[in-house]
């Protein structure tokens, strides 16, 4: 009975927008602290390769997060 | 003229239980940024009532919920009684639960009170038990705190393995940035959740005075406005109380923890806010806080909280319930005016008053726990 009466497409989407997002969001956050951090000691150490790679890795960790912000804001503010 | 006093009372009831939500919850909106210091306590308060104003206007789904899909009110006199009923049957199970200190959900006290008032005034025809309270209400109320644990725990572990060779002084100062971000999310969240649950029930008075037709169902701009000020108020009053006791009340988490928690929390309430289902944020918050804390160690977890937050989840919703149907009855004993509820709201005056003297009398109030004092 309670199978037919909830409604799974929108349980689901709940579950993986969450998955997605609650993880995927600090994941981001933990790249751009990493990139920054590997890209100031390898920037110190004059390993300039490595340093612009990490800082890439960086810039778009926190790209990812303020994006994925902006985006949900979106996505809700249009219901 | 009799129901528009009535209308008047059942706005300003459903305002107040608005205030007493926000006064409610700012523990676990801000508990975890002050506990990690991310936040000075009072930017963390003043940032989490500015994002909860602001959060109410995001998206009116949960209202739509909480007006058309859980009861169904006839315009009449005895329908505002019925919302009348269900606001107080909400309110006084809150000032129990506050009393006692069990960590009881806001929302699930509201609709509770609805469906036991509603049930009492029209039968079992005029609440939706299975669409409704089973499909909107009671799974998802099951799935969110368990989702915002998992999500928690995956979180902090995925977050540990990143940043597990970095410096600990900087990386905290980045997660404590991050709190930020985080928290200010969590703020918007609690807005959007638990202030259109308030926007609802005023919707459904209106219908039920016949000002709104169910035909053409909206929610007024001044019920936005009204219900997001009145959340944020409450708290933004609600956290100087958090500022005062939090020396001794709240558990430190590490920075990474309330990041993680903070993040977990937000994302199951705003994916849920879209959909449409009005969730505890009391207990979809505990269950991330819990999450994040069983990743790092199962020891860290004070399984005691988590079983009282379980208890109170099973008997908010049918004690609730039961108060609600028994003062739509008492109102309604004084006929379909509005003596019924200026005599119950007068009785709940004292009552509160009654209560907050006893507490006073017997020390500190236990208060509301905080999300934080699930883990350890």
């Amino acid at each position: 009975m309670i199978a037919s009466v909830v409604d799974w497409d929108a349980i689901l989407q709940v579950i993986w927008v969450s998955l997605a997002a609650g993880v995927g969001l600090t994941a981001a956050w933990g790249f751009a602290l990493l990139g920054s951090a590997r890209a100031v000691q390898f920037g110190r150490d004059g390993r300039l390769p490595g340093a612009v790679i990490y800082a890439a890795v960086g810039a778009a960790g926190f790209a990812a997060v303020l994006g994925a912000i902006v985006f949900g804001i979106v996505i809700l503010t249009g219901d | 003229m009799g129901s528009e006093i009535i209308v008047v009372i059942v706005v300003a009831t459903a305002l107040i239980f608005d205030f007493t939500n926000g006064f409610h919850d700012t523990a676990n909106v801000v508990a975890t940024s002050i506990s990690t210091r991310a936040m000075p306590p009072r930017v963390a308060v003043t940032y989490a009532a500015i994002l909860n104003f602001v959060g109410a206007f995001i998206s009116l789904e949960v209202a739509a919920t909480v007006a058309k899909d859980v009861v169904q009110i006839e315009p009449s006199s005895v329908g505002l009684l019925a919302v009348f009923g269900g606001l107080v049957g909400a309110i006084a199970w809150n000032l129990i639960t506050w009393y006692f200190g069990l960590p009881s959900s806001s929302s699930h006290a509201l609709i509770g009170g609805m469906v036991g008032a509603v049930f009492v005034a029209y039968g079992s025809d005029a609440v939706f038990f299975e669409e409704g309270i089973i499909g909107k209400v009671m799974v998802p109320a099951i799935v969110a705190p368990v989702l915002a644990f998992i999500v928690g725990g995956l979180a902090i572990v995925v977050l540990y393995r990143i940043v597990a060779r970095l410096r600990p002084g900087p990386t905290t100062s980045g997660f404590r940035l991050g709190q930020v971000l985080s928290g200010g999310m969590l703020a918007l969240a609690h807005g959007t959740n638990d202030a259109q649950k308030t926007m609802g029930v005023i919707t459904l008075a209106l219908v039920a005075n016949g000002s709104i037709s169910e035909e053409t169902f909206h929610v007024p701009d001044w019920v936005v406005v009204s219900s997001a000020t009145a959340i944020a108020l409450g708290t933004y009053v609600g956290g100087w109380r958090i500022i005062k006791t939090m020396g001794s009340r709240i558990h430190k988490m590490d920075a990474a923890q309330g990041f993680a928690a903070q993040g977990a929390g937000s994302t199951v309430i705003l994916a849920a806010s879209h959909v449409g289902f009005p969730l505890s944020t009391t207990h979809t918050i505990s269950g991330a806080v819990i999450g994040s804390g069983a990743a790092k160690r199962l020891s860290a977890v004070r399984w005691g909280v988590a079983g009282n937050i379980v208890v109170a989840w099973i008997l908010t919703l049918p004690a609730a319930a039961l108060i609600g149907g028994l003062t739509y009855l008492l109102a309604r004993a004084f006929g379909t005016g509005a003596v019924g509820p200026i005599v119950v709201s007068a009785l709940i005056v004292a009552g509160t008053a009654l209560l907050f003297i006893r507490r006073s009398h017997q020390g500190a109030a236990p208060g509301v726990v905080p999300a934080t004092e699930a883990t350890r």
